[in-house]
C-alpha cells in the first residue's frame, strides 16, 4: 500500500476525530482489550479443554460449542476496536514493523482455522474417545502459540520507534491529543 | 507511601531493560484475559445467557484453578509494572480509579459471586450478581487503559 493511502486514511475526518480525541481513542483501546479478556480468556479455556487440562469433567462440546458465539462475539469486538485504532493513526503504524509481523501472524491463524475446521466441526466426536487425538491437540498448542504471538507483536507496537531519532511518531501524535485537551 | 515515593526507579531493570517492561505488560494481558475470560464463563451463566449445558456451581468449580492464576499473574506483573514509576502511578487518578475496581472486583468474585453461583440462584439475584461482577471487571480495564492518558 503506498504511503500516500495510509496517509489518506489518517486524514479522513473520522480517523481525524479519533485520533484526536482525549477520550474516545482510550475509550477504543479499552473496548479492544475488554474484547481480549472474552475472546483471549475464553479461546484459551477451550484450548485447555481440548487439551484435557482443563474443565476435563465437562463434554469438551458443551465448552467448545458453549463458548463459540461469546468467543465470535469478542472477536468481533477486538478486531473491530482494533481496525478502528489502525485506521486512526494509519500512517504511524504503516511503517511498524511489528504491525506487518501481527499481520502476518493473523494470516497464519487463518490457515490454522482451514487446516484444523475438521477438529472444530466436528468437536461432539471427541466427547466419546477415550483419549483426544494428537490432532486436536496439536490444533489447541499451536492456536495457543498463535494468540499469544499476535498479543505480543500487538504489544510491541507501541515500543517501535522509527528512525531518525527518538521522536517516536505516536509520541507526537499523543502530544497532539494531549494539546487537544486542553 | 513515602516508602514508595522514596523508591529509586531509574535503576530498576524495567526501565533499564528493553524488554522487561513490555514483556510484564503481556503477561500482564494474559493474567487478566485468562481470569476475566473464566469470570465471564459463570457471569454468563449466571445470566442465563450462555453455556446453559452446565451449572454456575460446576463451571465455577471448573475454572477457579484456571481464574486463580490468571489474577497471580496479573498480581505479580502488576506491581512490576507499578515499581517502574511509583511516584506516577500512585498521583495517577485512573491508577487509583483502578485498584478501588480491582480490590472490589477481587472480594465480590470471592464472595458474593461465588456464594451465589455455588448457591446455584437464579433469577434477578444471579442476574444482578453476573451484571456486578461484570461491571467491575470492565471498569478494572478501563481504569488500567485510561492511566495512559489522563
Amino acid at each position: 500500500m503506498p504511503p500516500e493511502i495510509v496517509q489518506w486514511l489518517q486524514n479522513m475526518s473520522l480517523a481525524t476525530a479519533i485520533r484526536e480525541s482525549a477520550i474516545v481513542f482510550p475509550v477504543i483501546l479499552s473496548l479492544h482489550l475488554t474484547g481480549m479478556g472474552l475472546f483471549g480468556g475464553m479461546i484459551l479455556m477451550t484450548d485447555l479443554r481440548l487439551l484435557g487440562i482443563a474443565l476435563t469433567k465437562h463434554p469438551v462440546s458443551d465448552i467448545v460449542n458453549g463458548l463459540r458465539p461469546w468467543k465470535h462475539l469478542g472477536l468481533t469486538l477486538t478486531a473491530g476496536c482494533g481496525i478502528l485504532l489502525l485506521w486512526s493513526k494509519a500512517a504511524i503504524y504503516y511503517p511498524n514493523p511489528y504491525l506487518r509481523l501481527k499481520l502476518v501472524i493473523f494470516a497464519l491463524i487463518i490457515i490454522h482455522a482451514v487446516v484444523f475446521r475438521g477438529v472444530y466441526r466436528h468437536v461432539a466426536d471427541l466427547d466419546h474417545t477415550k483419549a483426544i487425538p494428537r490432532r486436536a491437540k496439536m490444533a489447541a498448542v499451536l492456536s495457543m502459540v498463535l494468540w499469544i504471538s499476535v498479543l505480543s507483536a500487538g504489544r510491541w507496537i507501541g515500543y517501535w520507534e522509527p528512525k531518525g531519532g527518538p521522536a517516536a511518531a505516536d509520541r507526537v501524535v499523543l502530544q497532539l491529543d494531549a494539546d487537544a485537551s486542553r | 507511601m513515602a516508602l514508595f515515593l522514596a523508591f529509586d526507579a531509574s535503576n530498576n531493570p524495567l526501565n533499564t531493560n528493553a524488554w522487561a517492561f513490555p514483556v510484564c505488560e503481556i503477561l500482564h494481558i494474559l493474567g487478566f484475559a485468562v481470569a476475566i475470560g473464566t469470570i465471564t464463563m459463570v457471569d454468563l451463566r449466571l445470566l442465563g445467557i450462555g453455556l446453559k449445558k452446565e451449572t454456575a456451581a460446576d463451571l465455577l468449580k471448573g475454572t477457579f484453578a484456571w481464574t486463580l492464576g490468571g489474577l497471580a499473574l496479573v498480581l505479580i506483573t502488576g506491581p512490576l509494572i507499578f515499581s517502574s514509576d511509583p511516584t506516577m502511578y500512585l498521583r495517577n487518578a485512573s491508577f487509583r480509579f483502578k485498584l478501588t475496581m480491582l480490590v472490589l472486583a477481587i472480594i465480590f468474585n470471592y464472595t458474593i459471586h461465588r456464594w451465589v453461583a455455588l448457591k446455584k440462584a437464579q433469577g434477578g439475584l444471579a442476574v444482578l450478581t453476573g451484571v456486578v461482577s461484570l461491571a467491575l471487571w470492565v471498569s478494572v480495564i478501563f481504569g488500567g487503559i485510561f492511566i495512559a492518558f489522563v
